[in-house]
């Protein structure tokens, strides 16, 4: 690798050190302890699949070019410098890793092991060998984001159209109005996704609630994210919260989306708005008694898989669990569960990817996680993970069905 | 030139190991503060308890290290407590410790049986690294800064158990002020290794503990030892 490249990379890294990084980076005992902690190691056993083992890859070069002990006596640290294969080396640790933080839940240390590929992703960006499907789509919200009256019109046709739909499900007189947009000082800014599911289920949701909401222009998934670009995670995120700073809502609601989820509620730092879930939402609703479900539904043995980002990483445990015990006559708890619940593969952005025979096998502890339940219907609330539980339903011949948990609240609704 | 090499080893050496001690992990507190803090937080669900009451349990007792591994977790907490016994057993050799006194003892409590668990504790972390799968995480620095520790402590007991209980130590019996004197006059700047120390039949022993716990204190900064210290920062941005 050529001198410039090389010196591109180490300020990469050098952008990346701030607090938590410099920590993370050097109190890693290798006490292996977070070795079989990650659901890939459990389907692939091999050391580059563990979150030490990818941590260490970040640590090789970071030691090479950033502490004296990998200047000077390199074979001590086991730092290595920049070259074609440590960049592949990068790629599989950074794009084999979810980010489920399941590992930090049992490390000693509490290091944040997806944090530290953090650097893996930013230097695959620099290097150019960053997975093309998720910088492709991150570049597209980012042009979305930069000419959205471009899309304006367009969308609010498609829109026309989908208020049909809720109109049907919560047998309203007309559909005119039933997904309002622009609208300045409502209470929510619901931010849904590109697919017609994750907007008309929640819009059934609000009006059956009477709730003041407001539909955003812009999809929750954040691409930039997913693809490890800072600068793009921040302005796709940015639209969001600037567009509900523009109108004054008092709180903007993410549709089944784990990380979309997590960003703006804990990474974006303090906002002048609420940032929930609509599983905290519908919660909300159920309980204040704004909406009302028909209870025990379904008959058919039911199970929750917590996405990670809204259970491990955002808190949202006992709301989907207790609208579950009323919707189903057979509710099923997975072991282990909640925090130490197994990652289903599929975040990350690693659905995006053609990575199908990887994310089977690293859905493996998931799929015997479903199995011990019995359950004949996993209900989720987070689009990657519906997407993957798919796939391993369909891999391994599960014969499950995997549903959505706003889906499965707005088809009983008692309107 | 062996005599020379021994005063410096007890002398100029240790002032070194502690200034590149203090001074080091200074300079790494230093550039962690200066560093830019992210928005946000990296918390981790549900936080149980409080912030600080907390982090001291999840750093000092690592439940989830009880919760996977519980002959593991019994391990490290009996080489974190002999560690700690054995630096209390320090500060004896330079002066008397009310506090230390609350179960009396003569100076280095357990009366050997701690630095013997030290030994085995640290051959066990060593050996660990030879099986799999920890043989192929293991760098380097983690098999340094296990033999060197194992030297140190390994050096130690056998200083502490000759003079405590064996017929040459009961001989050669060394007063503790003796070696209060020394480290006294270290302390005061006014380093003085009198010829009660350099004429100890186990002098070369002494030597050799203080040369691997220099090395030891020297590499403390720049290696995982930090996990010492950082890892309350990091447990307390698990819990944030």
């Amino acid at each position: 690798m050529d001198k410039e490249k090389v010196l591109e990379l180490k300020q990469v890294i050098e952008k990346k050190l701030n607090r938590p990084m410099l920590y993370y980076l050097d109190l890693c005992t290798r006490c292996g302890l977070c070795y079989d902690t990650c659901h890939a190691y459990q389907g692939i056993p091999k050391k580059e699949y563990s979150p030490v083992g990818r941590a260490e890859v970040v640590r090789k070069v970071f030691r090479k070019y950033f502490r004296p002990t990998g200047k000077l006596f390199p074979w001590w640290g086991d730092a290595h410098e920049f070259d074609e294969n440590l960049m592949e080396e990068l790629r599989e640790a950074a794009f084999s890793c979810t980010g489920c933080r399941r590992c930090t839940m049992f490390c000693p240390f509490g290091i944040d092991m997806p944090y530290i590929l953090g650097i893996a992703k930013e230097l695959l960006i620099a290097y150019g060998n960053a997975p093309e499907e998720l910088v492709m789509l991150a570049d597209g919200a980012v042009e979305k984001g930069k000419s959205v009256d471009m899309f304006k019109e367009g969308f609010k046709g498609v829109i026309k159209d989908l208020e049909k739909e809720v109109q049907k499900l919560i047998n309203a007189p007309t559909s005119d109005g039933l997904i309002p947009m622009e609208k300045k000082g409502a209470n929510i800014l619901f931010v849904g996704l590109s697919g017609a599911h994750s907007i008309v289920y929640p819009a059934a949701i609000f009006n059956a609630a009477k709730e003041d909401w407001t539909l955003s222009y812009f999809e929750a998934v954040n691409f930039g994210f997913f693809a490890g670009d800072s600068e793009k995670a921040n302005f796709i995120a940015n639209r969001v919260i600037n567009e509900a700073k523009e109108l004054g809502v008092k709180e903007i609601v993410i549709v089944e989306c784990g990380t979309a989820y997590r960003i703006p509620k804990f990474l974006m730092g303090p906002l002048p708005f609420k940032v929930s879930s609509i599983v905290e939402v519908i919660h909300r609703y159920i309980k204040e008694g704004r909406i009302k479900i028909k209870e025990g539904a379904i008959t058919e043995p039911v199970t929750w898989h917590d996405p990670c980002q809204l259970g491990r990483n955002g808190g949202v445990y006992d709301q989907p669990r207790e609208v579950l015990n009323m919707l189903a006559k057979d509710y099923r708890e997975m072991n282990p569960t909640r925090e130490y619940n197994w990652c289903c593969g599929g975040g990350g952005g690693l659905v995006a990817l053609d990575n199908e025979e990887f994310r089977i096998k690293s859905g493996k502890p998931k799929k015997e996680q479903i199995e011990r339940t019995g359950a004949k219907m996993v209900v989720t609330a987070c689009e990657n993970c519906h997407l993957q539980l798919s796939t391993i339903s369909a891999g391994y011949g599960m014969g499950v069905t995997i549903e959505s948990f706003t889906k499965l609240v707005g088809e009983n609704l008692i309107v | 030139m062996l005599g020379y090499i021994s005063y410096f080893i007890l002398v100029p050496m240790v002032y070194i190991a502690f200034v590149t001690l203090i001074v080091g992990l200074m300079y790494k507190f230093y550039v962690i503060f200066r560093a830019p803090v992210p928005a946000g937080t990296g918390a981790i669900f549900p936080k149980k308890g409080s912030k600080v009451l907390g982090l001291i349990y999840d750093a000092m007792i690592v439940p989830n290290v009880y919760n996977k591994q519980k002959v593991f977790w019994f391990i490290i907490m009996i080489f974190h407590i002999a560690f700690f016994l054995l630096f209390l057993g320090h500060l004896e050799l330079v002066d008397d410790f009310a506090f230390i006194q609350i179960i009396p003892h003569k100076i280095f409590l357990g009366g050997g049986v701690v630095g013997i668990t030290l030994i085995i504790t640290t051959l066990y972390f060593l050996f660990r690294r030879f099986g799999t799968p920890y043989r192929e995480i293991s760098i380097p620095e983690d098999f340094v800064i296990l033999l060197v520790l194992f030297f140190c402590i390994l050096f130690g007991s056998i200083l502490h158990l000759a003079e405590r209980y064996s017929d040459w130590g009961a001989v050669l019996r060394v007063n503790v002020d003796v070696y209060r004197e020394w480290l006294q006059s270290m302390i005061l700047l006014k380093p003085e290794l009198s010829y009660k120390i350099t004429e100890l039949s186990h002098y070369t022993i002494l030597v050799l503990h203080v040369l691997f716990a220099n090395i030891f204190l020297m590499m403390f900064p720049f290696s995982k030892m930090v996990h010492s210290v950082f890892t309350f920062l990091a447990h307390y941005r698990k819990r944030k």
